[in-house]
């Protein structure tokens, strides 16, 4: 009981502050270089992050294994995954616009998660027969990370393809930074997207070798953030492969789930493929980035949500075919 | 470091680089006048090839690719040493190739089906539709009767206005992972990943294994990253550069260091890794046995009844001889009443009786002897032994009752009054698990709930009925696949090479210009990272403050002006 009160307030807290670190950096892009308010958004995110691991481990010790055997569960590691991202690309001190994206996706799968969608899968704390095993966390660890990263890497790509195809970029109260050539790529942040004040073409030139090197920037750092995830669905997928041999009998069944694993692993092989030759890069890649967005959904959520197949684990009872 | 040193240095990079194709070993070093013509006649050859070739992870542009040509073809005549460790792999190809002559047609042909092959969009599409039948195939439902198909998918209401039955039967996508269509689209992708590996993948290695001094300050500049140090020694920058990992060769004003070049091999280990998984898995394929079976507990089987064939190559085993005798089924529980574990206690006994093995095998953790595997997959009840005042005890046989929910359901009958009258009644029980059978009278009014083994009787209908024992029985798999270890290699290898794939090849060039230092480099995927860590690097270098001249700040690395380095 008191692990259920533990958890329920750590939910809420990091919840909370998660909103607020959004709240601040929405206030950055409209009334830039407040001090403190940068600082604070970044502890706020180090306090989200220690109470999603908080969370965690409360799950873990009241449920006795590995807390990944629900989508609520899995939703609250990706959460967590998205905020270890956040976490090392601040740590190793890059300047990038990760942070624009580690947030919002760990507020909205929190959102999700804690969402009265799945109150019923909430308490679930048994453990059934097939997942009873080493491999389950490093399987399900490896999948979720590897979402989170394969997430944020196409959210990048798709911000690539927002502001390629807009005509100009929003400049809103920036046009000053622009000038004295102080740009900070931070503050643009993801609203870039959405705000569409539509300047006229005094500095057009500028700005466009701005934009060129904003889109390149993100261009590179999806595909460093794509790899990674990349490689960690490589593990996951393999690892996955072999548990599978030790549980279902076959390391390849075609169930959905596996099929639509192997679909995201195919489209962002292809991503990697595409950039290896110049003629493909940037907008095209991009697009199977963010083909790649909607697949890891319907591979995380769809089969979970039909409940088909060997990995519908909200419902599962022992059957073979 | 003298021009001696790079051949133990190149030696060891060799070494630590296990996934270097064979050609690359060092072999046949041929006078350098006749293979600087031949190198030169690679690309006119080739030419046609690298344009559409598939390219496979050269994130360099045209621009730094004309770089590493450069680097290759020096105008000036280098030193024997400098170009020919590099060369080596394609010199030997060379001479292969050629000592085969009258193959020439025929290789032509072959070289032209590769360039095809090897073509990048080709490859890409043939994922795509990898992707898209796979996608399809968890749409459509697989595996069922043409009735099904012909219900669901109706002539006279076609999905998106053509899509009907006739298409899903025609095209096999009621089974669709071994479909031709999706088979021929594996082997044809297998196809091209042989076909880029051998056309691009290695010509491309080899381009990056080559490598050489720059000699003048041009090529350095244009490099994707470049900076240029004024007031420093390149010998600074060089022990810099072997501090942070890189590999530092220098020889007089020239220095040249690089990090990371084993990612250059992994791709093609990648592509190796996928095509033994695919091999392995047309094994599995090929020549696997499956089978299942439900077994009451006490009860035995021959492993041989079970297995089915499942392909050309599947040859029995003495193995197969070898009978299993189910000792024992039960299920653990958890305190809310759920199933937490299955556990069969199995023992296999030879042709002559003799007890070979005996194990414990639950969901997790399968029996393995002799190549077969026997997997916890599945469990019934088959009857339940009832004593029926004081009589028997009778075993009732349970037949599954509700199957397409999740729960499972077991019932039986016990007949009551004379069982030949035309409508008997009797007491029914039915049971969810092995733990309580629910019982019903003879109007189908709720009785009472026992648990085997309780021995506690229950009147019903004035007879008084103990249930002794309910005895499930296992579901068991069994299977052979010779095609595991060569998956799981391919499983390993996959693993290895993706995470070395992520690692970044980075070339540092640098060249002394006077008491500057001209710094140029390029990283092949990390090209973020690794300007960040130049400009870091560089700012560490120190600048030599003359004794006549003590401006200051004029570079870059202010902060750093203070460090005084004896020259």
């Amino acid at each position: 009981m008191i692990f259920e009160t533990l958890e329920h307030i750590l939910t809420h807290i990091c919840f909370s502050i998660i909103s607020i670190v959004i709240t601040i950096n929405l206030m950055k892009l409209l009334v830039h270089e407040i001090v403190g308010l940068c600082d604070s958004s970044e502890k706020g995110m180090i306090v989200t992050f220690l109470c999603i691991t908080g969370l965690l481990v409360t799950r873990w010790i009241y449920s006795r294994h590995f807390p990944l055997n629900d989508l609520y569960g899995s939703l609250m590691f990706l959460s967590w995954s998205f905020s270890v991202f956040h976490m090392v690309s601040k740590i190793r001190n890059h300047k990038n616009h990760l942070s624009a994206i580690t947030a919002p996706s760990a507020i909205f799968t929190q959102g999700f998660a804690t969402s009265g969608l799945l109150t019923e899968m909430h308490p679930s704390a048994i453990l059934v027969p097939a997942l009873q095993s080493q491999w389950l966390m490093m399987h399900v660890s490896m999948m979720l990370l590897s979402y989170g990263a394969l997430l944020c890497g196409s959210l990048l790509s798709v911000a690539l393809l927002v502001i390629t195809f807009r005509k100009n970029i929003d400049i809103l109260s920036k046009s000053k930074n622009f000038l004295i050539g102080s740009f900070s790529f931070d503050e643009i942040q993801y609203l870039n997207e959405k705000g569409s004040v539509l300047q006229s073409t005094y500095f057009l030139s500028f700005r466009n070798y701005h934009k060129y090197q904003f889109t390149q920037q993100l261009d590179r750092w999806s595909y460093r953030v794509i790899s990674l995830g990349f490689t960690f669905l490589t593990i996951g997928i393999l690892s996955g492969a072999v548990w599978a041999n030790e549980a279902w009998g076959s390391y390849w069944n075609w169930d959905p789930k596996e099929t639509w694993a192997f679909i995201t692993w195919t489209i962002f092989a292809i991503y990697l493929h595409t950039r290896t030759a110049q003629s493909l890069q940037g907008v095209n890649s991009a697009m199977v980035a963010s083909a790649g967005f909607l697949i890891i959904w319907i591979c995380y959520f769809g089969v979970n949500i039909l409940g088909v197949g060997l990995h519908s684990y909200g419902s599962f009872t022992l059957t073979s075919n | 470091m003298g021009p001696l040193s790079y051949s133990g240095a190149m030696g060891r990079c060799m070494t630590r680089n296990l996934l270097a194709p064979p050609l690359l070993q060092p072999a046949l070093r041929t006078t350098h006048l006749s293979f600087r013509g031949r190198l030169l006649a690679i690309p006119a050859e080739k030419g046609p090839l690298f344009k559409i070739g598939c390219k496979f992870r050269t994130s360099q542009d045209n621009k730094s690719r004309q770089v590493d040509k450069k680097i290759v073809i020096p105008d000036k005549a280098p030193s024997v040493s400098e170009d020919g460790d590099g060369d080596k792999g394609i010199d030997s190809k060379l001479q292969k190739s050629s000592g085969i002559p009258y193959l020439g047609f025929l290789k032509k042909g072959s070289r032209k089906v590769l360039a095809v092959l090897s073509n990048l969009p080709l490859a890409i599409g043939e994922m795509f539709t990898i992707a898209g039948l796979m996608a399809l195939g968890t749409v459509i439902d697989q595996g069922e009767a043409p009735a099904y198909y012909f219900e669901k998918y109706p002539e006279d209401n076609p999905v998106f206005g053509f899509f009907t039955w006739k298409w899903v039967l025609a095209l096999g996508f009621d089974h669709m992972y071994s479909s031709p269509i999706f088979l021929g689209m594996l082997a044809l992708l297998a196809a091209s990943l042989m076909a880029c590996t051998y056309t691009t993948q290695i010509p491309l290695v080899r381009v990056a294994r080559r490598w050489s001094f720059l000699h003048s300050a041009d090529p350095i500049r244009k490099l994707e990253f470049a900076d240029s140090l004024p007031k420093a020694a390149v010998q600074d920058l060089g022990v810099i550069l072997s501090g942070a990992g890189y590999e530092v060769f220098s020889k007089g004003p020239s220095l040249y260091a690089f990090k990371g070049l084993a990612s250059r091999f992994a791709p093609i280990g990648v592509h190796l890794a996928m095509l033994l998984i695919m091999g392995g898995a047309t094994l599995t394929a090929a020549g696997s046995f499956r089978g299942s079976v439900t077994v009451p507990q006490g009860l035995n089987f021959v492993v041989g009844d079970v297995l089915g064939p499942s392909g050309f190559l599947s040859t029995p085993t003495e193995a197969f001889n070898t009978e299993v005798h189910v000792n024992q089924f039960y299920m653990d529980y958890y305190d809310t009443g759920e199933v937490s574990q299955f556990h069969s206690d199995l023992s296999l006994f030879d042709l002559d009786g003799k007890e070979i093995m005996r194990k414990m095998i639950s969901v997790n953790d399968p029996l393995r002897y002799g190549g077969i595997t026997i997997y916890q997959t599945d469990w019934s009840i088959s009857a339940l032994q009832v004593v029926k005042d004081g009589e028997g005890p009778f075993n009732l046989a349970m037949a599954p009752l509700q199957l397409s929910g999740d729960k499972k359901l077991f019932g039986t009958f016990l007949p009551l009054g004379d069982p030949n009258s035309s409508d008997v009644k009797g007491i029914s029980m039915l049971a969810r698990d092995l733990q309580s059978v629910v019982l019903y009278d003879q109007e189908g009014k709720f009785a009472g709930i026992r648990r085997p083994n309780s021995k506690l009787p229950i009147e019903i209908d004035g007879v008084k009925i103990v249930i002794e024992d309910a005895i499930g029985s296992t579901g068991l798999d069994l299977k052979t696949d010779p095609g595991v270890p060569i998956v799981y290699a391919g499983f390993g290898a996959l693993m290895l090479t993706t995470c070395i794939s992520f690692l970044s090849h980075s070339q540092v060039w640098a060249l002394q210009d006077g008491t500057a230092v001209v710094v140029g480099g390029k990283s092949n995927r990390a090209k973020i990272e690794f300007s960040n860590e130049m400009d870091r690097l560089l700012n560490n270098v120190p600048e030599i403050v003359s004794f006549n001249d003590s401006t200051q700040g004029m570079s870059s690395q202010s902060e750093t002006t203070n460090i005084t380095f004896p020259e």
